[in-house]
């Protein structure tokens, strides 16, 4: 848990978990998450399990996105994702790789990705968001979800989301489900991103009107909270899945 | 097999069917292919008969009757470069290289011991399932372009469908190709549709679609409903194609449509 001060009045709070299926190591793991709390912006991204170099694809999306200014906006998120998708063909095209690997290279790499600024400093302090596939940005205000993005239902999520393609053939009808959207922020607000097993889950128990996993969630310690999800997925709650989880608490700064 | 299909006097049935199995071979190992590795997901045997009956493998991998899906792939018996069509991202389209494996060569010689052929599938997949009785279980795709030459294979087809694993029986689809201009009758759901007792005999050893391989017809535009058996009689050769698309649907997955994109073979 980490503590950025970002206003004469708000702080940030950041929490994150990074859990690979249950039974695999981590170095298999997919998800990725990308934190720069200097310019504030954080993303998760989940590359495509049946995809060519999955994890390279969602590292490459989630760390560039953090480091750049903006790309905010379809049109930008979109000359950005082809130019990094170019640059990793690129690559695989120089590598010796056997007749399936290079098959499987040519159809590219698939990714779900969230990233989201925050700007704490104006008067009006705000977050803005972009998204494409089912990995999701959540914004809780005490019992209120106030926002959910790109997905807002447990039940929207299925096992074919529109994802980042790296294949720049296959990304301009990609590019036309983006998503991106803007709110304020106030004080106790939470924002998470949440790759999509734990963002099915998340979503569910605010239907079912169940926020005590939430208020679990960032009460424990690590150990502990490692545990809760490793249950939640051996009991099929969550599915078992990579599990991505971004948590930002914005809190008034305290003084002195 | 050494006939041409009708309408079709250039090409011998033999080496159509054998361009869809090194396709179908091509497919699954793709499917298999996590970046550089390649997957045990499947366990693959390719039985042919005629004059002979036994594994069609050729190459390092010869006189396999059963290969783990990973070996498949590091051990074609040649790689040949093609060319694919595929968008250029901006509206158009490119052609670009591509690398294509061959497994196995036509052949077309001999009579249709299909009871001798059938005996052997059941051989192999008595000790795949020894070894693995809690698998997905296994699917036969059986292809023949005549009659049985040695007796009934109804009993063997029986038999076969009985052996299972504890996730399910054991899968036999068959596909009877013509160089008739019959009428093609593709995945039927009552026997008194079928012209003759060779017909009907194969379709009384073809088991029900799943869900899964129902699925996949759905997505070829494939007319087949839940009481389907997985049977083509009569069939031309895209009913080859979209039988070994359907029958080695497991996953849901989007059937390859290797057909659609290819444009020359060199």
């Amino acid at each position: 848990m980490s503590s950025v001060k970002q206003s004469v009045n708000l702080d940030l709070q950041l929490r994150q978990l990074l859990l690979p299926k249950l039974g695999q190591e981590v170095s298999e793991c997919e998800d990725v998450i990308a934190v720069d709390t200097e310019k504030c912006r954080f993303a998760v991204a989940d590359g495509a399990t049946e995809a060519f170099d999955a994890r390279k694809w969602a590292e490459r999306l989630a760390q560039q996105w953090v480091r750049r200014e903006s790309t905010l906006t379809p049109e930008e998120f979109r000359s950005w994702v082809a130019e990094e998708g170019r640059e990793l063909h690129d690559w695989w095209n120089g590598l010796n790789l056997s007749w399936y690997a290079e098959t499987k290279a040519r159809a590219g790499s698939f990714a779900a990705f969230v990233g989201v600024e925050l700007d704490l400093k104006s008067e009006l302090p705000c977050w803005k968001a972009i998204a494409l596939g089912d990995t999701c940005l959540l914004h809780r205000r005490g019992d209120v979800l106030v926002k959910s993005l790109p997905l807002a239902r447990s039940d929207s999520f299925n096992n074919a989301p529109i994802l980042v393609a790296s294949n720049s053939a296959l990304h301009e009808n990609s590019m036309k489900s983006v998503v991106s959207d803007s709110g304020k922020c106030e004080s106790g607000d939470v924002l998470l991103l949440m790759s999509d097993a734990v963002a099915s889950w998340y979503l569910q128990c605010f239907e079912n009107e169940d926020l005590a996993a939430e208020d679990y969630f960032f009460t424990r310690p690590d150990n502990e909270l490692i545990e809760f999800f490793d249950q939640e997925r051996l009991a099929g709650r969550i599915r078992n899945d990579d599990l991505a989880i971004v948590r930002i608490e914005i809190k008034e700064r305290s003084m002195g | 097999m050494a006939d041409p299909f009708s309408g079709d006097s250039a090409r011998k049935k033999s080496d159509f069917v054998a361009e869809v199995v090194n396709h179908t071979l091509h497919d699954l190992v793709i499917r298999c292919t996590k970046t550089e590795e390649v997957r045990n997901y499947y366990h693959v045997s390719v039985i042919g008969y005629g004059r002979h009956v036994g594994s069609c493998f050729a190459g390092p991998l010869s006189a396999r009757n059963i290969v783990p899906i990973a070996e498949v792939a590091d051990y074609p018996l040649q790689v040949k470069s093609s060319y694919k069509r595929v968008a250029d991202g901006a509206g158009g389209w490119v052609e670009i290289p591509v690398r294509y494996p061959v497994w196995i060569h036509p052949a077309s010689d001999g009579k249709t011991p299909m009871c001798e052929a059938l005996a052997r599938a059941k051989d192999i997949l008595q000790g795949w399932l020894l070894q693995h009785p809690r698998g997905f279980p296994p699917t036969v795709l059986h292809l023949t372009d005549g009659e049985s030459s040695d007796g009934d294979p109804n009993e063997i087809g029986r038999q076969i469908m009985s052996l299972g694993t504890d996730d399910g029986a054991v899968l036999l689809f068959n596909c009877h190709i013509s160089t008739r201009r019959s009428a093609k009758i593709e995945y039927p759901t009552e026997e008194s549709s079928l012209p003759d007792g060779f017909a009907r005999s194969l379709f009384e050893i073809s088991s029900k679609l799943p869900s899964n391989f129902l699925a996949a017809a759905a997505q070829l535009g494939v007319n087949a409903v839940e009481s389907s058996r997985g049977f083509v009689f009569n069939g031309d050769p895209s009913s080859i194609v979209q039988f070994y698309e359907i029958g080695t649907s497991l996953t849901g997955m989007t059937p390859y449509r290797w057909m659609d994109d290819r444009t020359e073979t060199a």
